[in-house]
């Protein structure tokens, strides 16, 4: 044999181990603690928005900690298995079907964003477990009867909640300040589109003089937003109404401060109130009116103020609206695991429905899980006014929960949801 | 029927009977899962390589055809009025339409203009996904499932049912491209491949049997985009996105170009490997990109292609008729 011949032999076998070796690891590397009560939670863990599975976990964990610190159920502690969907519904979908087939959990917290969400339902349909989609905002989620699933439920903000109560902040502040000719500047995919509509139709419903008269549609992720500012600029008008998140809002935020943008009209924005944003904004303008995401002062509750607190400790970050939104998902499991003392689905989404649950994060100090549609009523929603330091937000007005529900019935009745 | 056909036919029973009964051995949906996961990215990267391995043609935009397959086929079961078949039947011929109208353009190109063509026509078709929202849910998907009633027993909400149709499917389609390129049509493509003009001087229509190839490659891709949204229940635009086309074009290269099989080990092993980086780590593009490195520095070929002429060697040893020849 030749010399030529032995290496490429040593080349193959240890190709072909290497070709092996993921196959089948899988099944046999991953030992897990059979006693324990599994909740899978796909997420989005790397890429430009990893901050959304980051704190996702970490406010999933920090109910499910003390959870397990206070004996767990029986003895038995919640695990807590993550996912990186990155950000591809498909993978997503899979990712929850070999999370309940795989590792046997019975309780998934899809923190997928709103594409992989609908993924998720679709395959919790066919599996059954009991699932809380703790960061998808879309209406149709949870409001259109179509896509109904038994055990799935939303605890999360709703889009169409926000722009009742921001559309009627918005025109008060338009009525009393004579702000007439708007334009919107919000992020070109079906969630920027979605909100922006909804929000600038509740503002027109409650003050008929508000005209739009410019809409601009960044690409989400766009590096540069000049070209959109001086397009805002030449159109002069009152008002400005942006459904940018993220970075994508820090970086507008920052480049329209050049043009000093923000001191020529009266500025909107649904999520510009998270720490995260906030403080990466290099100069905050004060006095933008921000929609409420998380901030430990709404409401300003010894309670919230503890979460807050707890969670930095926990997480050595700053908590997001994700945060709240996965704590809550994660509080009604817990709640529900005491209730019924297993982990069979159908139980717990027994529980859960129409479940009323303590919160830091309700407007009266507790949350509830709508029977009729399986979401989340009763968070703090509204809008408040920014200032450069702590707490950030300011003269924060709270929408009023019974306009909210009124006009989301009729909202329900024209989309053929209800 | 030759006895090489017989064989091939017997070697694909063989297959069925073996995937059948392997979830019997246990962690049955996990495995099934992984199979069809596996099999609907196999057909896409199979399908690819009638053209890159073949032809000699690089598709950049390939995840085309995997959603036009995905998105008519939910399409067509939502809107209630086809069974199954039909609807298989009918997306795949959409497909087909699409793919001869896109291939008119572009096989008349070659090279990294053919290839850029391909993108092209790739992002225009992404950017219907997202703003045709009516029809095609934009940026969330057909949303709602995809309703799959009854069939002939076969009831495809039943995972087992799933499963067995899938890799039916599967074997049915990985079956016909082998006999297409074992057929003299295989071999004319191979010929353009190696040297066009020569085949121009033999009389071969060539543009015609580029878009030919180019139409087939398009239809495996599509019935690969069809179990994808039978096993996600959905079809979303991220199937057309250029990513999906290079994660193609790379389980072809991985696995192994000049080879029939290729293309599916490079989507067995990509999506293995993508299943073991998720399970164990949160940093799945540091830790998948150092296993591809890995792969790339030691192989610098596919998986297939290293081990062929190992084959051929140890058959040239023990059988006085000489190695076979490689499949391509």
């Amino acid at each position: 044999m030749s010399v030529r011949n032995k290496i490429s032999r040593r080349r193959f076998l240890a190709t072909s181990a290497m070709a092996s070796v993921p196959l089948a690891a899988p099944g046999i590397l991953k030992a897990q603690a059979a006693d324990t009560i599994k909740v899978g939670m796909p997420t989005i863990l790397s890429g430009v928005v990893s901050i959304l599975g980051e704190s996702s976990v970490a406010g999933a964990k920090l109910v499910f900690d003390e959870f397990n610190a206070q004996g767990g159920l029986d003895g038995r502690e919640i695990e807590l298995i993550t996912r990186d969907s990155r950000a591809k519904p498909e993978e997503a979908a899979k990712t929850v079907r070999d999370l309940v087939n795989g590792e046997g959990c019975n309780i998934i917290i899809d923190a997928e964003a709103s594409s992989g969400s609908f993924a998720v339902q679709e395959v919790i349909r066919g599996l059954g477990a009991l699932c809380l989609h703790t960061v998808s905002e879309a209406t149709p989620l949870s409001a259109d009867p179509k896509l109904h699933v038994p055990t799935a439920f939303r605890s999360a903000r709703q889009g169409i909640h926000d722009a009742i109560g921001g559309g009627a902040y918005a025109a008060e502040i338009a009525k009393e300040k004579g702000l007439k000719r708007w334009v919107t500047c919000s992020p070109d995919y079906a969630y920027g589109r979605t909100t922006t509509a909804e929000f600038m139709e509740y503002a027109q419903y409650f003050n008929g003089d508000i005209e739009v008269i410019g809409e601009a549609w960044p690409k989400l992720f766009q590096p540069d937003f000049t070209e959109v500012i001086t397009r805002i600029l030449q159109w002069k008008p009152d008002a400005l109404y942006s459904a940018l998140w993220g970075g994508d809002l820090v970086s507008f935020i920052d480049q329209a401060n050049l043009y000093a943008l923000f001191g020529q009209m009266e500025t909107f924005s649904v999520n510009l109130g998270d720490y995260p944003v906030l403080k990466a904004v290099e100069q905050l303008p004060e006095g933008l009116r921000s929609g409420n995401r998380y901030n430990k002062s709404v409401p300003n509750t010894p309670e919230n103020n503890a979460f807050y607190d707890a969670y930095v400790a926990n997480s050595g970050s700053l908590p997001t609206n994700w945060s709240w939104e996965n704590a809550t998902g994660a509080t009604f499991i817990v709640e529900a695991l005491k209730e019924v003392g297993t982990d069979d689905p159908n139980q717990l989404a027994e529980a859960i429905k129409g479940r009323t649950i303590q919160s830091p994060f309700g407007v009266d100090g507790t949350l509830t899980m709508r029977a009729e549609d399986n979401t989340l009523v009763g968070y703090a929603v509204g809008y408040g006014v920014t200032t450069p330091q702590e707490p950030f937000i300011t003269d924060f007005h709270t929408s009023s929960w019974d306009q909210i529900l009124e006009l989301e019935a009729e909202w329900k009745k024209r989309q053929g949801f209800a | 029927m030759t006895n090489q056909s017989t064989k091939t036919v017997l070697m694909v029973i063989a297959a069925w009977v073996a995937l059948i009964a392997l979830p019997s051995l246990g962690h049955a949906d996990k495995i099934t899962d992984f199979i069809v996961f596996a099999s609907a990215y196999g057909l896409l990267a199979m399908g690819l390589n009638l053209l890159i391995g073949y032809t000699g043609l690089i598709s950049f935009g390939h995840a085309m055809f995997f959603a036009s397959g995905a998105y008519g086929f939910g399409a067509l079961m939502q809107s209630g009025a086809f069974a199954v078949p039909v609807a298989f039947l009918l997306s795949i011929g959409i497909t087909s339409a699409i793919a001869l109208l896109v291939g008119a353009i572009c096989v008349r190109l070659s090279e990294i203009y053919f290839a850029f063509l391909t993108l092209a026509f790739q992002m225009f078709f992404h950017s219907i996904l997202l703003s045709w929202v009516e029809v095609t849910g934009g940026d969330n998907g057909l949303l709602g499932g995809i309703p799959t009633p009854v069939f002939f027993g076969v009831d495809l909400s039943n995972h087992t049912h799933l499963y067995v149709f899938c890799v039916t499917v599967t074997l049915i389609s990985i079956l016909i491209m082998h006999r297409i390129v074992n057929s003299p049509f295989g071999y004319t493509l191979r010929m353009i491949r190696d040297n066009e003009r020569r085949a121009i001087y033999l009389g071969v229509n060539v543009f015609a049997i580029k878009l030919t190839c180019f139409v087939l490659s398009a239809v495996f891709s599509s019935v690969g985009g069809i179990i994808m949204a039978l096993f996600v229940s959905g079809a979303y635009p991220d199937f057309a996105f250029w990513t999906t086309s290079g994660e193609a074009i790379f389980m072809v290269m991985l696995g192994g170009v000049t080879h029939f099989l290729g293309p599916l080990l490079g989507a067995v092993i990509l999506t293995g490997l993508n299943d073991v980086v998720i399970t164990y780590t949160d940093h799945y593009g540091l830790f998948l990109g150092s296993i591809i490195l890995i792969f790339a520095l030691v192989l610098r070929k596919g998986v297939l292609d290293f081990v062929q002429p190992h084959r051929k060697r140890s058959k040239t040893k023990t059988s006085a008729e000489g190695a076979s020849h490689a499949e391509t």
